[in-house]
């Protein structure tokens, strides 16, 4: 019996050493990257970063205004590029075909530059997962773009939800 | 204009970051390392081990998986962190979480825009398969 408790305590110890361990190695990487997010922000980059978004609009057969939320969505988040996309919709600036299109792209791909810098101390490849990710990501969404009729979907689904 | 109320914001953002992801990635480390010293996770891993072979990964690799799917990206690294994978294999589960996370949380937003919630998580669930064979086969 004893034995099995000092084990429960080596096991305990070894699980908060490690987890505490782990969150560290992130935080030295979070901390950074959104002091740099604010400065990027407050530096308005944002207009800079659509510009290398709109070939992005044009391989997904999406409209050239959805540069901006996909820069957004891409960079800070889905919160923040979702945000945007109801923006953008409100004002009519986005057709429904963009809209649809380019919510199911960040769904499936956002905050890029966190996630990927958060994998790289758990040991991940971020080269490689970045690329992957962006790939397979754009190639699919414009396979869905060519090939499904998303004027239609959108306007049959809403019962639904 | 970027001013030392900028660099506030961020290091506050970062701060709470952490703290958020701390209170998700120590418990989850605590007990995934305590399973490993009982029979639980070694029962896991093979349950799911043909279905896990398909990405290249080890059975017990499914609670990453289902983890990072169900809560989020930092109970998955809290998960990633307490098993001995290999370079290869962390990769691969880092792009297949980054595909599907926090999906219940994220899909209430996405819907918000008015894209159906069903399609959104079968398509994330899909891309993040696509991207996990990929990397097995070709990498």
């Amino acid at each position: 019996m004893e034995t099995a408790g000092f084990q429960l305590i080596d096991v305990l110890t070894e699980g908060l050493k490690g987890g505490i361990s782990s969150v560290f190695g992130i935080a030295l990487i979070v901390i950074p990257l959104m002091i740099f997010l604010e400065i990027a922000r407050d530096m308005n980059l944002l207009e800079l970063i659509s510009k290398w978004t709109r070939p992005l609009t044009r391989w997904l057969g999406v409209s050239e205004s959805s540069a901006l939320p996909l820069a957004i969505g891409l960079i800070f988040g889905l919160a923040y590029g979702a945000g945007v996309i109801i923006q953008s919709a409100n004002e009519g600036e986005m057709d429904q075909r963009s809209l649809v299109l380019v919510s199911i792209f960040l769904a499936c791909c956002h905050a890029v530059i966190e996630d990927t810098l958060l994998f790289i101390p758990v040991g991940a490849n971020g080269w490689m997962l970045l690329g992957i990710r962006l790939f397979v990501a754009i190639f699919v969404t414009v396979l869905l773009s060519k090939y499904v009729d998303f004027d239609t979907l959108k306007d049959g689904e809403p019962e639904c939800e | 204009m970027v001013t030392t109320d900028t660099i506030r914001r961020g290091l506050i953002k970062g701060l709470e970051t952490v703290w958020i992801l701390s209170k998700v990635i120590i418990p989850v480390y605590l007990v995934v390392t305590i399973l490993k010293h009982t029979a639980v996770l070694d029962y896991i891993a093979v349950v799911f081990r043909p279905f896990m072979q398909v990405f290249g990964l080890p059975g017990e690799a499914a609670i990453v998986l289902v983890l990072g799917g169900l809560i989020n990206i930092y109970a998955a690294i809290g998960a990633i962190m307490s098993l001995a994978l290999t370079t290869k294999q962390i990769t691969i589960l880092a792009v297949m979480i980054s595909f599907a996370h926090n999906l219940l949380v994220e899909t209430a937003v996405s819907t918000r825009v008015g894209v159906s919630g069903r399609l959104i998580v079968g398509f994330r669930i899909a891309l993040a398969m696509f991207g996990g064979v990929i990397i097995n086969i070709f990498f």
